[in-house]
């Protein structure tokens, strides 16, 4: 188990190292980015420029330095566009916190509602209730989250006034919250659908299986047998969806902060992006590489945390 | 009801809304259990013997629907039992074993837990008691060092363990009826003659009784004393397990006893020809018409009512009628009996 | 239980020629199937069409593709024609507006109006109010809400309109969404072709040849399905550009690799199979094997997933364009013109209305399709996601 683990952080760590590459490569070979130097600057600005991103030396050497001050210094260069000469890092660090609050609040929101409706249509199975159920995950997991956040925004924010129209970054507490629940609501519609669907999949399998039959046999009630077999059985492979979601939500919620103006990383990307602020695009991109290879390690992790039979390295 | 019946099943009929339409899957079953006694009910699949033991246990799928019967248990007829009427008899009073022990245990829940899981919440056994009494019955069923099975999972138990850890939690409460449905058909031969072993013996030892279902003729011969053969929702011939085997009276009996393989029989194998009739619409006379060499004109028109062979044997073909040509077994048959006496009275000195 | 002894008049009233053998000389054989079977697509046809939701679908699919060939050649304007003196007109289709249910009837209300001004023809042409409301007074001077028939206040005449009113620029926001629709299913059906082409081939290799070949491709794919999503579109936008080429390609690089896995499994589960294994014992080449034997078992979940890609392409593609790698002006697609419209949501949500309806029923119908295809390819599969 252990040397699973250490294979599996190993694993992510390469791939982490062949993003940034990646990353590394496109900026380089990008027409029109902060590596072509303007041959109008002043000798000293390419003095600076040089000491920054070592243009003078050949581009193997480039990717060494680049390489070795994000790895050992943390130093992701300098913001260009969306705040010139100031450290990317110092931009990031204010803004991660307020992206991981608003999609785990978020995905965490979600969850006892998709798991509610999974259990209640797969228990009503090819009732109305169930009917209604599969409706509304249709619309939710089809309808894209951006379009929800306009409904919402229009509505509930400007023609009937309920809530913030944007996210409020000046306000706290309660009224920091109350602004953050339309981004939130958009982004939770669809795990809410997601798990849902999921749920009820699975559970009318376990419902449908014999040791399900079995336990009703010894003379366990309906409920006790859905709670104790079916429901503890179906929320085994449940880890393995609600996890990579987060890295689903997170992405969403690229346009979702745009759209609310929370100052999260997600806005940040997109006017990075618009202003061809390229470090901190890059920084921001292996962010989320970050949380993504997390996640996926996180699930094969606990899959063998969960389950008995993966525990203990027996297939069957 | 007589005082040694402990269950009786009383014209009992079930069908199942499909989408293909309604399946008549019983279709008028009668049987009594007589306390301590094994009662083997017998068919191909699809013949209604595993629906007729559902229907008692209250565990048939929603689309089933009890059309008529009763089916009477210490003056309780259990087809007017509600869900919550039935939790307090399953396992109490009727246990079930299952076809298939690999499924039938839930895969990531320890073995223990399992057993003692309606000691604790039914009959409020402290955690401790129920342990004991848990790896008592381990021990019972005949599971070397329950002590350590006890904290396993099902995954790390061969399929003949997993039965007899079923067999455990089915007599986890001390029920007094045990049904067997098709116990050993998903194990290995070697152990299939083991778990019976062990049934007869728990029986014995517990004073159950048993019903035992199966397709396999083989198995019923040394664990049944009554005989229920079972065609297409019906039963056709009831009887001790001698006369079904010795005296067999029903065409499709004949068929099923010449189509179990024996060392001594050097001639082919009978198989029975044809398939078993659409049950959505099940034919009017007797079912098993189409597929009998020794059809009557009148099988096709009107069911055949039982007819009496003996106090405790009767069947329903129109061939017992008196003014029914004198139909002798096949020769191949009865020359499997002649040698299964043989046999058996060698045995017996 | 009736009993032959319970009612022996009865049974003995029965004649006795009843009582004779009918088949007894007779060979009983199983009954040959009575029906006539019917073919695979046949059978997949019947059962598809008996899911409603999924032929509803199927009919809004194609009619918004009708809509995406002809819609932009049904009125006069073209999706690049701007008219800046027009811009941000609301919708008026003449016949709607007729029908007074108070939308597409090209009103529109100007708020913060100054009392005194509206008798001025100059500035409000004649018979373009058509109601005054909330007045109220700000430092002194009285302020009204004045709904117009924007196009008489503008000073058209009634035969000019635009169906779906007109954008910042003033170009025929329902040319622009027909066009743009035109466009994004173009991206996401050609990007699901390439991924289809791709994948079978990949995972053809992979799970014909197997061993050391595969172990290889296994490789490669599951370092390329490391890069998350969002990174790798965005990467390779940067570098290739936000053409409409670019985007085709930048939803290929992962969105083979489901196909590819798929298909792989699917040889090893047939390469086993006796029929294929009787096929290679009379020295089938491997071709014929591929083509004939295996291929043909995958294409019902191919299509399958294929179908049910179409909407996350579609998605993606008004994704890329929300943070700023869309496609670029003059072009439209739905996404483009979801995002420009974002920016005047609250003045003119019309121009967010109408792409969403689109994008919205397409996602839902390629779901609902994608969903039906997949139960009549494979009925097991019912219900399971």
């Amino acid at each position: 188990m252990v040397r699973y683990i250490l294979q599996r952080i190993l694993a992510m760590i390469l791939t982490l190292l062949i993003i940034l590459t990646v990353a590394f490569m496109v900026v380089r070979l990008m027409p029109g980015s902060v590596f072509d130097l303007d041959p109008e600057l002043s000798d000293t600005a390419i003095k600076a420029m040089n000491a920054k991103y070592h243009f003078d030396q050949p581009m193997i050497k480039q990717y060494g330095y680049f390489m070795a001050d994000v790895l050992f210094h943390n130093d992701w260069g300098t913001s260009i566009a969306m705040r010139p000469n100031v450290a990317v890092w110092d931009i990031l660090k204010d803004r991660i916190p307020v992206t991981l609050k608003l999609n785990l609040i978020s995905l965490f929101a979600a969850l006892p509602f998709g798991l509610f409706f999974g259990i209640v249509a797969a228990i009503n199975k090819n009732t109305l209730v169930d009917h209604l159920v599969s409706l509304m995950v249709v619309l939710f997991i089809s309808i894209p989250s951006f379009i929800y956040a306009a409904g919402l925004q229009y509505f509930v924010g400007y023609k009937w006034k309920w809530l913030p129209l944007i996210y409020d970054p000046a306000a706290h507490g309660w009224a920091q919250f109350r602004s953050m629940i339309l981004p939130m609501l958009a982004l939770s519609f669809d795990p809410i659908a997601r798990v849902a669907r999921y749920l009820r999949a699975e559970l009318i399998e376990n419902i449908n299986s014999d040791y399900m039959l079995l336990a009703k046999a010894k003379g366990l009630t309906f409920r006790q047998s859905i709670m104790r077999h079916a429901l503890r059985n179906s929320m085994v492979p449940m880890m393995n969806i609600i996890i990579p979601m987060f890295a689903e939500v997170l992405s969403g919620s690229l346009v979702i902060e745009s759209i609310f103006a929370v100052a999260g990383m997600g806005g940040l990307m997109v006017d990075s992006i618009n202003s061809s602020d390229h470090m901190l695009t890059v920084a921001i991109l292996m962010f989320y590489s970050l949380i993504s290879l997390i996640t996926i390690l996180i699930v094969d992790i606990s899959y063998g945390i969960v389950d008995p039979r993966v525990r203990m390295g027996v297939k069957g | 009801m007589d005082n040694d019946t402990i269950l009786s099943v009383q014209d009992l009929a079930v069908s199942f809304r499909t989408y293909s339409g309604k399946v008549q899957a019983v279709r008028g079953v009668s049987f009594d259990l007589k306390k301590g006694e094994t009662l083997a009910i017998v068919g191909e699949s699809g013949s209604g013997k595993s629906v007729t033991t559902k229907a008692i246990m209250g565990l048939l799928a929603k689309n089933a629907t009890i059309e008529s019967g009763k089916i009477l248990f210490d003056d309780h007829d259990l087809v007017k039992y509600k869900e919550k009427d039935f939790c307090k008899l399953r396992g109490k009073d009727i246990s079930l074993v299952f076809q298939d022990p690999l499924s039938a245990l839930n895969p990531i829940m320890k073995i223990g837990k399992q057993i003692t899981e309606t000691l604790v919440l039914r009959e409020g056994l402290s955690r401790r008691e129920a342990k004991k009494k848990a790896i008592e019955l381990m021990e019972m069923v005949g599971i070397p060092d329950p002590e350590t099975r006890y904290n396993e999972y099902p995954f790390q138990f061969s399929g003949g363990m997993r039965q007899r850890i079923v067999i455990a939690i089915a007599l986890a409460s001390n029920a007094r009826i045990l049904i067997c449905d098709e116990p050993t058909t998903a194990l290995d031969v070697t152990i299939q003659a083991k778990i019976l072993d062990q049934i007869k013996q728990i029986k014995r030892d517990r004073q159950l009784s048993v019903i035992f279902i199966t397709h396999d003729l083989g198995v019923v011969a040394n664990m049944a004393d009554r005989i229920c053969i079972m065609y297409a929702g019906r039963i056709v011939e009831v009887g001790t397990a001698d006369e079904i085997f010795y005296h067999p009276a029903h065409p499709y009996t004949w068929a099923l006893l010449s189509s179990v393989p024996d060392l001594e029989t050097k001639e082919r194998l009978m198989a029975i020809p044809g398939t078993p009739p659409n049950m959505v619409a099940p034919p009017e006379g007797d079912a098993f018409a189409e597929r009998n060499k020794y059809a009557l004109a009148i099988d096709f028109e009107q069911a055949p009512p039982y007819f009496r062979l003996s106090d405790t044997h009767y069947a329903a073909t129109w061939l017992l009628h008196p003014k029914a040509p004198k139909v002798e077994m096949p020769d191949v048959l009865k020359a499997r009996i002649a040698r299964m006496r043989q046999k058996a009275g060698l045995d017996n000195e | 239980m009736t009993f032959y002894e319970d009612n022996k008049e009865l049974y003995d009233s029965i004649p006795a020629e009843k009582f004779q053998l009918v088949q007894n000389n007779e060979d009983i054989h199983d009954a040959a199937f009575r029906t006539k079977p019917i073919g695979f697509f046949k059978d997949v046809w019947l059962r598809f069409i008996r899911n409603k939701a999924s032929v509803i679908g199927g009919i809004i699919i194609l009619i918004i593709m009708v809509f995406a060939a002809i819609g932009p050649s049904m009125n006069s304007y073209t999706y690049t024609e701007q008219h800046t003196d027009l811009a941000n007109m609301p919708p008026k289709v003449p016949w709607i507006a007729k029908l007074n249910l108070g939308i597409m009837d090209g009103h529109y209300t100007l708020t913060k109006r100054q009392y005194d001004n509206i008798k001025d023809t100059s500035k409000y042409p004649e018979g373009c109010i058509l109601k005054l409301k909330n007045p109220r007074i700000i430092n002194g001077v009285k302020i009204v809400d004045v709904v117009v028939d924007y196009y008489k206040y503008k000073g058209l005449d009634d035969s000019q309109c635009y169906w779906l009113g007109s954008d910042y620029l003033g170009r025929d926001i329902w040319t622009r969404l027909w066009k743009g629709t035109r466009i994004s299913l173009f991206i996401a059906l050609f990007s699901v072709l390439c991924n289809v082409i791709i994948g079978v081939i990949y995972g053809s290799i992979c799970g014909y040849y197997g061993g050391a070949v595969d172990m290889v491709l296994q490789r490669i794919m599951e370092i390329i399905n490391a890069f998350p999503r969002i990174v790798v579109l965005t990467l390779f936008i940067m570098v290739a550009g936000t053409g409409m080429f670019s985007l085709i390609m930048a939803m290929v690089i992962k969105g083979w690799i489901p196909i590819a896995r798929m298909i792989r499994s699917q040889f090893y589960r047939f390469k086993g199979h006796e029929y294929v294994l009787a096929s290679r014992t009379m020295g089938t080449n491997d071709q014929k094997l591929i083509f004939r034997h295996i291929l043909p078992n995958s294409i019902g979940p191919v299509i399958t997933q294929a179908m049910m890609a179409v909407p996350t392409t579609i998605f993606s593609e008004s994704f890329l364009a929300y943070i700023g790698l869309g496609l670029q002006a003059p072009n439209s697609s739905i996404g483009v013109m979801l995002s420009t419209g974002q920016k005047v949501l609250m003045q003119y949500p019309t121009q967010v209305l109408y792409p969403a309806i689109i994008i919205s029923l397409l996602m839902i119908c390629f779901n609902l399709f994608g969903d039906g295809l997949r139960d009549a390819f494979d009925p097991t599969q019912r219900g399971v996601s």
